[in-house]
């Protein structure tokens, strides 16, 4: 049998660093233990002993036992090679500030680069139970998309009382809540009024998620519907240095309703799915009785926290009979109304789950900040092109200079230099400079880390142990960039034969053949690099600048925050008569919603065919304050009566309903089975209502109050001569009109550049 | 009590380089230490122990003869000195004596 021998690596390694006094007998030891090893535990694992081993004696007892003479030579040496380190970078201040920089800046990326994708990975860590807490979902068969591959439609709005019902049916479910954010209500607490956003969840809330309770009792919290529980800045905001626990504040949601404050919570982090700033019971949301009874409404997210030893396919199975019990007449009925036929063994509607740290990551199913796993992908690969980059850049430079060294190395080779020496005072050399680089790049992560945050929509703070952990991961690219890029001109420096040196005859061309290849490299990276900002420019400037079919400049958004009634259309009424007379005002128009705000779309028949087409509540003045172009017919008019009933259309919707003639048209929306529905009294052009990257779909606006809705956003058209002051006057003329309402408005044209909002159901 | 101080660790290595004598090189005290309190250490834990134990002066050390397993390395024996032993006989009676300040109370089941 051949003898088992030790990796020679980790043997010859340990001698290396081993101070030579002690080596023999810390060498015997280990292959001692080695040899022992190989006959109980055979070769293979003695031998990850043997490195296992061998790497531990690499430790500061060992390693600062070399002394002797032999160091003290070395010492005086190193101290050598970094003064002429440094008067080397002192002699060439240009070229060492271009070295180093170009290195700092991609060091820079690169340790942004890897604060993104920590960021992106951490997202929800922050919960004891994450991985037992996991959001439902619904998975539907959408009859509009039955041609398409993937049939199905997912989203985490679900029925409203799916979340009691689990917790009270399913013996697996521990908790469950509900969780709505995004609707606003006034606030108001002495003289203090403001809009706030609202998030409705249930009780367990506070025992599912690791949100620290700093005041209150999460076992009696929400007991009662009238409860409220608020982050710190809130409840500065309203009741300053006062203890806000026990106070009662008013708030306006569809009639105005007074709540207690009973808790304050810690405000999520950044790096949280859910946010919230204002905790209310979900039995105060709008129709929560009547959504309750209604399982065909889907309008509310759904986590639940299952018990430790839950069964999952178990889990499964009763989400199923869930569905059974309460959807089974609701489901057959939507499967015999569908168009096309759908096949028998296709579920209409089944439930799906995803565990709490992986909703970020998510991207099939809309959510809050939810992102792309693509992302880290791309920029890692950025990364490394980068660093790529800034390492030829910096070996090409190093190389550059290198002749005017020549004559040091070969002085330092007369006197008595080692190769290994050389290598080793360039190897530093290069070192020195990166790590100057690595204290500039880590100033520049600093620098720019804050409109780095903007620029990805993200909270990323740096934290002592994340600096300590950032400039570590820093320090290991420094070391490797700084001794790859300097082994090369250290290694071919140290080649020079000194006589020949000496003499001039050096020549030096022996590095061309080296650094062509990297240039073009460099150069065709950064140029690939390049022309993908300008595409991704160009693409931003497309959105920012594209003709959007309508004028989205100087028209302010106000919502109207008068519930959804009679009451929100006479608040636009009374600001138009209000504004009539103002300069600064063109003009003041009512609709449903903004653009890229969510949006109504209704589904509909006609004549036995499955139509969909998006909705807009307007007025007359809707069409000429954004500047939409009519191309047939005429605006809405309120002198005349009929109007209540008839649609203006886009072209999208000609070109679907394949008219000739849509003037004589009438569209039957409302599935009328008496009159004719709709009369079509004019043709907008196509604009962009949806984002950019959607095609034009069928659209009608329309004046009908009781089937499209009432106008809950007011759209104000300031002079373009002085947008400040209209603004101004547009303030003063609200406060005026209504002193208890917050002054709450966006422009239409931020509404239009912000990435499109997560659909957000009352 | 001497102004020098022993860690926990240093004292379970001096104690095991007494037992072992003539034996005493860094494998057979981690052999020992295992055997005897049932602990496993690593063996470059035990070499850099007995190292400052040198510094110490609690232990010296020399190499021993060769041999034909080891690759034929020979051993580093570490004996106790005379400071050694002094160190842990002051040590176990200054725990002697704290001992008997404890009340000696009964173990009664509670």
């Amino acid at each position: 049998m051949k003898e088992a021998t030790p990796p020679a690596w980790a043997h010859g390694l340990l001698q290396k660093i081993c101070p030579s006094y002690l080596w023999e007998g810390i060498e015997g030891d280990l292959l001692e233990q080695f040899e022992l090893d190989v006959e109980l535990v055979g070769e293979a694992r003695a031998r990850r002993r043997f490195i296992w081993n061998a790497l531990r004696f690499i430790r500061p007892g060992i390693i600062l036992r070399n002394k002797g003479s032999y160091n003290v030579i070395n010492a005086i040496m190193v101290a050598n090679y970094f003064k002429v380190a440094a008067r080397n970078i002192q002699k060439r201040k240009f070229y060492s500030f271009i070295n180093a920089f170009g290195l700092s800046i991609g060091l820079a990326f690169c340790m942004l680069i890897a604060l993104y994708i920590q960021d992106e990975r951490e997202f929800d860590q922050m919960h004891a139970n994450k991985n037992q807490i996991y959001r439902i979902e619904e998975k539907s068969f959408d009859t509009w998309m039955n041609e398409s591959p993937d049939p199905y439609r997912r989203s985490a709005w679900l029925q409203a009382a799916l979340g009691p019902t689990l917790k009270e049916e399913l013996p697996e479910v521990e908790y469950a809540t509900r969780f709505n954010d995004g609707n606003r209500a006034i606030f108001r607490y002495g003289d203090k009024v403001f809009t706030e956003r609202l998030t409705y969840v249930d009780k367990d809330f506070f025992s599912m998620f690791s949100f620290q309770l700093r005041k209150g009792n999460a076992e009696r919290i929400f007991l009662d519907k009238s409860e409220v529980v608020l982050t710190p800045e809130i409840a500065t905001k309203y009741f300053g240095d006062e203890d806000p626990i026990g106070k009662s504040i008013e708030i306006d949601n569809n009639g105005k309703q007074s709540f207690t404050v009973t808790g304050i919570i810690e405000p999520p982090p950044s790096q949280s799915s859910l946010r919230f700033a204002i905790l209310l019971p979900q039995e105060n949301r709008n129709h929560y009785e009547y959504n309750m009874e209604n399982w065909g409404n889907f309008g509310t997210p759904t986590f639940v926290q299952l018990r430790s030893d839950a069964n999952m396919e178990g889990f499964k199975a009763n989400l199923d009979k869930v569905i059974e019990k309460y959807m089974s007449k609701r489901l057959e009925d939507w499967r015999k109304e569908a168009v096309v036929p759908i096949p028998a063994d296709v579920k209409m509607l089944e439930y799906e789950f995803t565990m709490l740290p992986d909703i970020h990551l998510k991207k099939e199913i809309s959510w809050d900040k939810v992102s792309d796993s693509q992302y880290s992908f791309i920029l890692g690969g950025i990364a490394l092109l980068i660093m790529l980059i800034a390492c030829i850049n910096y070996v090409s430079l190093a190389l550059t200079t290198s002749a005017s060294r020549r004559v040091e190395v070969g002085v330092r080779k007369v006197v008595g230099a080692q190769r290994s020496q050389l290598i080793y005072q360039f190897s530093l050399e290069s070192l020195i400079l990166a790590i100057i680089s690595l204290v500039i790049g880590f100033g520049l992560v600093l620098l720019f880390l804050p409109s780095f945050n903007e620029f990805t929509n993200k909270g990323i703070e740096l934290t002592l142990p994340k600096a300590l952990q950032l400039l570590s991961v820093g320090l290991a690219l420094t070391l490797i960039t700084g001794l790859i890029a300097g082994s090369y001109p250290s290694l071919f420096l140290s080649r020079f034969r000194p006589a020949l040196v000496l003499k001039g005859g050096f020549t030096s061309r022996l590095q061309a053949g080296f650094t062509k290849p990297l240039v073009v490299l460099q150069f065709a990276l950064s140029a690939f690099l390049i022309i993908c900002s300008i595409m991704m420019y160009r693409q931003m400037r497309f959105i920012t600048t594209k003709d959007l079919g309508y004028n989205k400049d100087q028209v302010l958004i106000i919502p109207t925050q008068a519930g959804w009634n009679e009451e929100t259309d006479r608040v636009i009424e009374q600001f138009r008569t209000r504004s009539q007379q103002e300069p600064l005002i063109v003009s003041v128009a009512g609709t449903s919603s903004s653009f890229n705000q969510g949006y109504s779309r209704y589904g509909f028949k006609i004549n036995g065919e499955q139509k969909s087409a998006y909705v807009y509540a307007a007025d007359p003045d809707y069409i000429p304050t954004l500047g939409i172009q009519l191309t047939e017919g005429r605006n809405f008019d309120v002198k005349i009566p009929a109007d209540s009933d008839v649609v203006i259309v886009n072209e999208a919707l000609v070109r679907d309903m394949k008219w000739t003639d849509p003037l004589n048209e009438h569209y039957n929306w409302r599935e009328d089975s008496v009159g004719m529905g709709s009369r079509v009294i004019g043709v907008v052009k196509n604009y962009h209502f949806l984002s950019l990257e959607q095609n034009f779909e069928p659209m009608f606006l329309s004046m009908d109050k009781h089937n499209v809705g009432y106008l809950t956003t007011m759209m104000v058209k300031v002079s373009a001569n002085d947008v400040t002051a209209g603004l101004a006057r547009v303030r003063e003329i609200w406060k005026e009109l209504y002193p208890d309402k917050p002054f709450d408005y966006t422009f239409l044209d931020e509404d239009v550049a912000k990435p499109t909002a997560a659909i957000n159901a009352g | 009590m001497s102004k020098e101080y022993l860690g926990e660790f240093e004292e379970l290595v001096l104690t095991m380089a007494g037992i072992l004598q003539e034996e005493a090189y860094g494998n057979a005290i981690v052999t020992e230490i295992k055997e005897r309190v049932g602990r496993e250490v690593n063996l470059s834990a035990v070499h850099v122990t007995l190292y400052r134990l040198e510094d110490k002066g609690f232990v010296k050390s020399k190499m021993g003869g060769a041999t034909n397993q080891r690759g034929g390395r020979r051993k580093r024996i570490f004996t106790v000195t005379n400071a050694g032993l002094a160190m842990l006989r002051s040590m176990k009676e200054a725990r002697i004596d704290l001992w008997k300040l404890i009340p000696q109370l009964k173990m009664v089941a509670i």
